[in-house]
């Protein structure tokens, strides 16, 4: 029986299809599972009870019920806006974030596609999103999306280059850029990279929260000011794209700061056998620590003015970065 | 603490000392009305009394301006009786911001296409309230940067706080408060009416 | 850096051959905004993100509060004038009672006097409350909210137990409080007094309520995103406030240490010791901040009415029939918001004459096209928070 699976998954197309089928299912059911935690922890954080009707006492059917809705809503596009520009900016976010996705690995040999340069593809992926993003504000023809989509288009720049930087370091100590292969450089090493590019991961972690656009940098959605900013004239399912992205791509660029700096899927002490099983799960407790962390973030801060955001990008995280690159670079050339 | 009726007390009223003050230094007639200092000026030197209120008497702070229409015919509410000289009396109520003094200056403006300085030179806070009182009162502020409606539409016709402005729902229908009301329930007529309460008593059908 | 204001219009109005030609777009704020208090709505011609031309637009709530009295008697004005300000519902009718008592040179007993200010003072908290939820809000910080308003249930639960309503209180009448009915035909005996065990319950639910807004100091206070949101920003200096006739805790906050509480006698308050915070700056932290500490010496002084309330009458003897003799007076109350004053005339009858009423927030922004000249777009937001006011006290 396994032999069978093991022969049919060895062709091509099957294992395409298999694949497809798993990152297609992963985006909504990740995106529903994290939208219930944000519920229901922020209810706890704020002394309510949060989703409760729906699916039972604990209201675990709150996100399908709002899949659904969202769903079958009317689809309305304003008459000012660019229709096929406004159509495409959804997708265009929501396939970024698939795509980040396809280079994680989740067990020793499980991840889509082992890229040789998959941290280069993660983050240059990772990009699409602020193209789409802009297209958003720019198409729906009204002046609070356009700003909203201004300041996205300046903070979601200025943040790529903290981002990027911040993970330099960790591929200078594996010597690879490949994600799988930073995984097994921290295996062997023995230890999470965390330890010694606490600042790196201290970067990633703020960098990764504007490229979000959640509190403490939701400028561009603001919704005490913009009321949504470029998402203002976004109904239906066109917003449920954008709602699934952004939860997805908490748990992708999640999963990646685990990949980086937190030794991935690896606990030390477990045996490489049962890594092969329990890796997965280990790679999930450890994403879901992380966005439980963003989160909380969210719910704590207020958000940032535009400037004090982009000073905080340009005069504070990256020279930070750049150090950080330089000490390990340093250290990396004197210990080996 | 009590209120008291002033004008005709042995002991002179605590506010008599800084009425005459200001009286002295604008110019003006004191009057003492139930703890209230109002200060009676002439309408040409209106921009003046204020400006010494400012300057001199330390009252800095703009309180609010706003006016009365006094007139006998009335078509809201009761008439004031057929004595009274038809005018539209303007009031500006200024104070201090350290012991609570507090004084109204107040002028007669003439009925028929009234009008006055206006006092935004003097107190920035003037601004509005003059807006306000031009478009409830039709008193024209000379000397106003922009005395656009503030509350109503552009399209308003005429002036609502004047009196001969009627209350177009009771044009329709008169004032249900006139009629008995029932009590309270639980309330017999017998014991709760010796207290002056519930809603019925309150009307003056009894 | 700070651009010159001059300089920064200059830029957006020319239009240079040579570099960019920017043209400034006109923004509406409102009348439907999520953090506009009400149906406020600004017009304001922004340059990228700075604003420079900010006109307010009110009157969207205008109901015509003043020609409404001329027509209706005492106490039905006081149901009117209930939901001016309707945060801080008891506060609002206060002052309009007491010109009307002055004119009538009734004198109101002691306890009902005591009533009268605990009652403020709870709609003091309750109004500076809704103020800790809404502003941080704004800024983006989405938990002091529910914390608030949390605390605000208790205080609204008390008033609901001695007055019957949450807002819109309705509990004074010409000479007193209203005094509670009994309920249900075994008793037929009106109980002339408060609820029991309202004054243990205040007592309690201030214990708490002080609590709850230390957790808020601490949650809030010394978060360094709201601190760089909010410290600098607003400065309203004290001459200019007190021109515009800005009053309550916007003036306190620039510096200003007046209080009408201490220099009026609407209500018994130099019976009761009580300082009044007052702030450095006049920006938006210390708007905040002074409100906050308003809120410790509210406590301060209902616990302290607590312990000194006397026994005796609600309300003072009054004919059935109210009229009041002719005269004028003006009478001007510390409410939450600021001052509230009431000019009424009278000129016997059973209603007045006329009746100006003088709201806080009025004149609190009419300061917004001054204050809010060549500020960032998420800073007027802010600014607009500080000022608290509520749409109801602008518009009447």
């Amino acid at each position: 029986m396994i032999s069978f699976l093991t022969d049919l998954f060895s062709n091509f197309w099957v294992s395409l299809a298999g694949k497809l089928a798993i990152v297609g299912l992963m985006i909504p059911l990740v995106g529903m599972v994290i939208g219930f935690a944000e519920m229901k922890l922020s209810a706890k954080m704020q002394a309510r009870v949060g989703p409760y009707f729906a699916g039972g006492r604990w209201g675990w059917a709150q996100l399908i019920a709002d899949g659904v809705k969202f769903f079958q809503k009317e689809d309305l596009i304003p008459a000012e806006a660019d229709r096929p520009v406004f159509k495409i900016a959804p997708v265009l976010v929501l396939v970024s974030t698939v795509a980040l996705l396809v280079v994680i690995p989740f067990g020793p040999g499980l991840i889509f596609r082992d890229l040789s340069v998959g941290v280069f593809f993660a983050l240059a992926i990772s990009s699409l999103s602020t193209i789409g993003i802009l297209m958003a504000g720019w198409s729906s023809g009204n002046k609070y999306s356009l700003m909203g989509g201004l300041r996205a288009a300046g903070q979601l720049i200025a943040y790529e280059l903290p981002l990027v930087l911040a993970v330099v370091g960790s591929v200078i100590l594996a010597g690879t850029m490949s994600m799988s292969g930073i995984v097994e450089a921290q295996i062997e090493a023995g230890y999470p990279y965390v330890i010694f590019q606490f600042i790196g991961f201290g970067i990633f972690m703020i960098a990764a929260l504007a490229e979000l656009s959640r509190i403490p940098f939701d400028m561009p959605i603001a919704e005490s000011e913009l009321v949504m900013g470029y998402l203002t004239e976004y109904s239906g399912f066109r917003f449920l794209f954008f709602f699934l992205a952004e939860f997805a791509n908490m748990f992708s660029l999640s999963a990646i700061a685990v990949t980086l700096f937190l030794g991935g899927y690896w606990l030390p002490g477990i045996p490489e056998d049962v890594l092969a099983y329990v890796g997965p799960l280990i790679l999930l407790a450890k994403t879901f620590l992380l966005v439980f962390v963003m989160i909380w973030f969210r719910w704590t801060f207020p958000r940032f003015r535009e400037d004090q955001l982009q000073s905080l990008a340009w005069k504070f995280l990256v020279p930070l970065a750049l150090a950080n690159i330089a000490i390990t670079a340093v250290f990396k050339v004197v210990l080996s | 603490m009590t209120s008291s009726p002033s004008e005709t007390e042995t002991t002179a009223h605590p506010l008599q000392e800084l009425a005459d003050e200001v009286a002295g230094a604008v110019g003006g007639e004191a009057e003492i009305t139930f703890d209230t200092i109002k200060v009676h000026v002439s309408p040409e030197s209106w921009v003046e009394t204020l400006t010494t209120a400012r300057d001199d008497l330390g009252l800095v702070f703009f309180s609010w301006l706003s006016a009365v229409d006094w007139t006998a015919e009335v078509e809201v509410g009761d008439s004031p009786g057929d004595d009274v000289e038809t005018r539209f009396e303007v009031l500006a109520a200024v104070a201090d911001v350290s012991a609570g003094r507090r004084v109204i200056f107040t002028t007669n403006v003439q009925h028929d296409a009234p009008s006055i300085a206006s006092l935004v030179d003097v107190y920035s806070g003037a601004n509005w309230h003059e807006r306000e009182a031009h478009e409830m009162f039709g008193i024209d502020f000379e000397g106003h940067p922009n005395l656009a409606n503030l509350y109503l539409t552009d399209s308003f016709i005429g002036n609502p706080l004047r009196k001969s402005y009627p209350l177009l729902s009771r044009e329709v229908k008169p004032w249900p408060g006139k009629v008995d009301v029932e009590g309270m329930p639980g309330a017999d007529d017998d014991d709760a009416d010796e207290t002056a309460d519930g809603p019925s008593e309150e009307n003056p059908e009894a | 850096m700070v651009l010159d204001q001059d300089l920064v219009r200059h830029l957006s109005e020319s239009s240079v051959s040579v570099e960019l030609e920017t043209e400034d777009m006109t923004l509406n704020i409102g009348p439907q905004h999520p953090s506009t208090h009400g149906v406020l709505r600004l017009v304001a011609r922004v340059d990228g993100e700075r604003a420079f031309d900010v006109q307010p637009v009110i009157g969207y709530m205008h109901r015509g509060y003043e020609k409404l009295s001329e027509v209706r008697t005492y106490p039905q004005i006081t149901t009117l004038v209930n939901r001016i300000d309707w945060v801080s519902g008891y506060a609002n009718e206060v002052p309009f009672i007491v010109a009307a008592e002055k004119l009538l040179g009734i004198e109101v007993p002691e306890r009902a006097q005591f009533i009268r200010l605990i009652l403020t003072e709870m709609a003091r908290i309750s109004s500076h409350l809704i103020f800790m939820a809404s502003y941080p809000l704004e800024l983006g910080a989405a938990t002091p909210l529910f914390f608030a308003l949390r605390e605000r249930e208790r205080v609204l639960d008390l008033l609901e137990g001695v007055t019957g309503g949450r807002f819109h209180p309705n509990f004074n009448r010409i000479g007193g409080v209203k005094p509670a009915y009994g309920s249900g035909s075994s008793t037929r005996k009106v109980i002339q007094d408060l609820p029991e065990g309202f004054l243990a319950e205040t007592r309690d639910a201030m214990d708490k309520v002080t609590v709850a807004v230390d957790e808020i100091n601490t949650l809030v206070a010394g978060n360094e995103i709201l601190l760089a949101r909010t410290k600098g920003i607003g400065i309203l200096p004290p001459e200019v406030a007190v021109s515009y006739g800005v009053s309550g805790p916007n003036l306190r906050a620039s510096g200003v240490p007046f209080d009408l509480r201490k220099v009026e006698n609407y209500l018994p308050y130099h019976l009761f010791d009580f300082e009044v915070p007052v702030g450095e700056n006049g920006d938006c932290w210390d708007r905040w901040h002074v409100r906050l500490l308003e809120i410790r010496q509210s406590v301060r002084i209902i616990q302290q009415a607590i312990d000194k309330i006397p026994s005796g009458p609600l309300q003072a003897k009054v004919p059935k029939v109210i009229k009041v003799p002719p005269g004028e007076t003006y009478v001007r109350a510390e409410n939450p918001k600021g001052e509230m004053g009431y000019y009424l005339v009278s000129k016997g009858g059973q209603g007045p004459y006329r009746l100006k009423i003088r709201s806080a927030s009025f004149s609190n922004i009419s300061i917004l096209p001054w204050i809010l000249e060549g500020v960032l777009v998420p800073d007027i937001i802010a600014i607009m928070g500080s000022l608290d006011f509520v749409l109801g006290d602008v518009d009447r």
